[in-house]
């Protein structure tokens, strides 16, 4: 029987058309990505099934598909199947597969439908494998031949062709930074309180996730409103503000290093001191890890995340906090790629205990929290939403457990889904970014 | 794929609620939206004057307007408008106003 696949009804002309030749080219970026390590990763496993309960997609479905060790296999048959010896000669014998139209359905399904890329299989893995890394190399092949699902290509397409990923037209982007600067005047009773833009030779390069722009820029007048009580030197770019790359979910290693080279392009410009990455995961992730990587580039600049440079404003006394301000209880959610794969994990933590009056964690956290079930792309991927929000169900009973009002979250990629998930579950909670709490807790000099 | 009913007629939407044809948006269908996806259960003249705002913007340049330009020309003040619309300009009022899913509106 073949499986059939719903999820992938809008993607099925498409797959359809794939020719052989398609497929080759599939495969021949799909063997470019993967280097020594990765080869070695891809003939590792030995199919304990440890990784299974790390998933949440396998904690909500326990089906087969959705075990990470499963998807790992079917980017490792694919391997063995063109790549290996045995699996071209006798590919039966060690279950080698080709890469053939069953298959990329299979990998559109279980890659892309099932996998937030957080990371939790590959801590959890027996023996160590960068699961994440080979099913973003899987990812990548099916981008080579146009089949990243549509939501999450055109918000990669958005970024490349407009300069950000909601298509904001640069009057619009230096409109709204106005308004927020006559906002920031009105609140420290300041007329010369600013957002500098294309400011050079200061400390800070500021970024931003577009979304705050477009739809929610109280956290951008947060994070202005700290840098004013810190004194610090800063700018945005007028044309380079865009801190999100989903070229890191789609895979496309090209797509991705053209959009992280844009703020290392404004950062010299403008002889910045230091990138400064918003409350972004995967942003955080892509340009303070992998851009470096895409782009074969030595960073001449720190890059750093709003959180490290928060956390310094008051271990150095630059900042004063009242916490009684923040009174109601805050729990926080960890984003998987500043968390688990990023390595900020503390800051956020010191900066609470210093900003709320009553913070509790929800259990478990820090690298072993659970993803929110909005990465990976999967809040651009509306073919695949259903899952989404029912996966996110474990984050919603966490959050309750907790019996927090407000939940923080460095990402406004997992804000977006917490308001889903908030609706969904009706769990009744604000949701804000640390920089919000920050800026609520402020003792303006 | 989801719809929603708009006296007693079908109307598709996409798995997160958005319009999938926003030419078939009508008063009613915004009703109906509101009701389903925001827990409104009457439209208030503040919101109406949102929802023209975004779909007079979006008539003319087929994108959503940022919140910018939805204070600007209604005159409220922004927290006004997370509150009118609790899940925000572009899950809550674009989708209301029968826009389709703003572009990396993630």
């Amino acid at each position: 029987m073949t499986p059939s696949f719903p999820a992938l009804t809008i993607m099925e002309a498409k797959i359809r058309q794939l020719t052989e030749k398609d497929l080759e080219r599939a495969l021949q970026v799909f063997r470019r990505s993967l280097d020594h390590e990765a080869s070695a990763y891809l003939n590792s496993c030995v199919h304990c099934g440890l990784c299974d309960v790390s998933c949440h997609y396998f904690l909500t479905y326990h089906d087969l598909e959705s075990m990470p060790a499963y998807k790992l296999k079917l980017v490792t048959d694919v391997f063995k199947g063109h790549f290996s010896r045995l699996g071209r000669t006798l590919p039966g014998l060690i279950g080698a597969k080709k890469l053939d139209h069953a298959m990329i359905r299979a990998w559109l399904d279980s890659l892309f439908g099932r996998c937030s890329l957080c990371g939790r299989c590959s801590i959890n893995c027996s023996i160590g494998i960068n699961i994440t890394q080979l099913i973003r190399a899987a990812r990548g092949a099916l981008a080579a031949i146009g089949l990243v699902p549509p939501g999450l290509q055109s918000t990669v397409d958005t970024a490349i062709q407009k300069g950000n990923n909601m298509g904001i037209p640069r009057e619009d982007w230096l409109e709204t930074v106005e308004w927020l600067e006559e906002e920031l005047q009105a609140e420290v009773d300041d007329p010369s309180a600013r957002l500098p833009l294309d400011e050079p030779d200061v400390n800070l390069f500021y970024t931003i996730n577009p979304r705050e722009a477009m739809f929610f820029p109280l956290s951008i007048l947060a994070a202005a409103k700290i840098f004013y009580a810190a004194g610090e030197s800063w700018t945005f770019s007028r044309e380079n503000y865009d801190v999100t790359n989903y070229g890191l979910y789609s895979g496309d290693d090209a797509v991705a290093g053209t959009l992280s080279n844009r703020l290392v392009e404004s950062m010299l410009a403008l002889k910045a001191g230091t990138l400064v990455l918003a409350e972004c995961g995967h942003g955080f992730n892509s340009n303070r890890w992998e851009a470096p990587e895409w782009l074969s580039k030595h960073y001449p600049f720190p890059v750093k995340s709003v959180l490290e440079i928060v956390a310094d404003y008051i271990r150095d006394g630059r900042i004063r906090l009242d916490p009684s301000r923040n009174s109601k209880t805050v729990t926080l959610h960890d984003p998987c790629n500043l968390v688990r794969l990023g390595g900020i994990i503390e800051e956020q933590r010191f900066i609470l205990r210093h900003a709320v009056a009553d913070f509790v964690e929800m259990t478990p956290n820090r690298e072993k929290n659970y993803c929110c079930g909005g990465g990976g792309g999967q809040l651009a991927m509306t073919n695949f939403a259903e899952r989404r929000l029912e996966a996110g169900r474990i984050k919603a009973d966490q959050v309750r457990a907790t019996g927090a009002e407000v939940v923080v979250t460095p990402c406004h990629n997992c804000i977006d889904q917490f308001m889903e998930l908030n609706k969904h579950y009706q769990l009744g909670i604000e949701i804000k970014t640390v920089c919000e709490m920050v800026a609520e807790a402020l003792i303006l000099p | 794929m989801g719809n929603i009913d708009v006296n007693g007629q079908n109307v598709a939407t996409n798995e997160e609620g958005f319009l999938l044809d926003p030419d078939v948006w009508s008063q009613a269908v915004a009703a109906a939206l509101a009701k389903k996806e925001e827990g409104i259960k009457s439209l208030s003249e503040d919101h109406w004057a949102v929802i023209d705002c975004i779909r007079e913007y979006y008539t003319e340049k087929q994108q959503a307007p940022m919140v910018r330009k939805i204070c600007q020309q209604t005159g409220f003040p922004l927290k006004y408008i997370y509150q009118l619309f609790p899940s925000g300009p572009a899950k809550g009022a674009c989708k209301v106003a029968g826009l389709p899913k703003p572009d990396g509106c993630v």
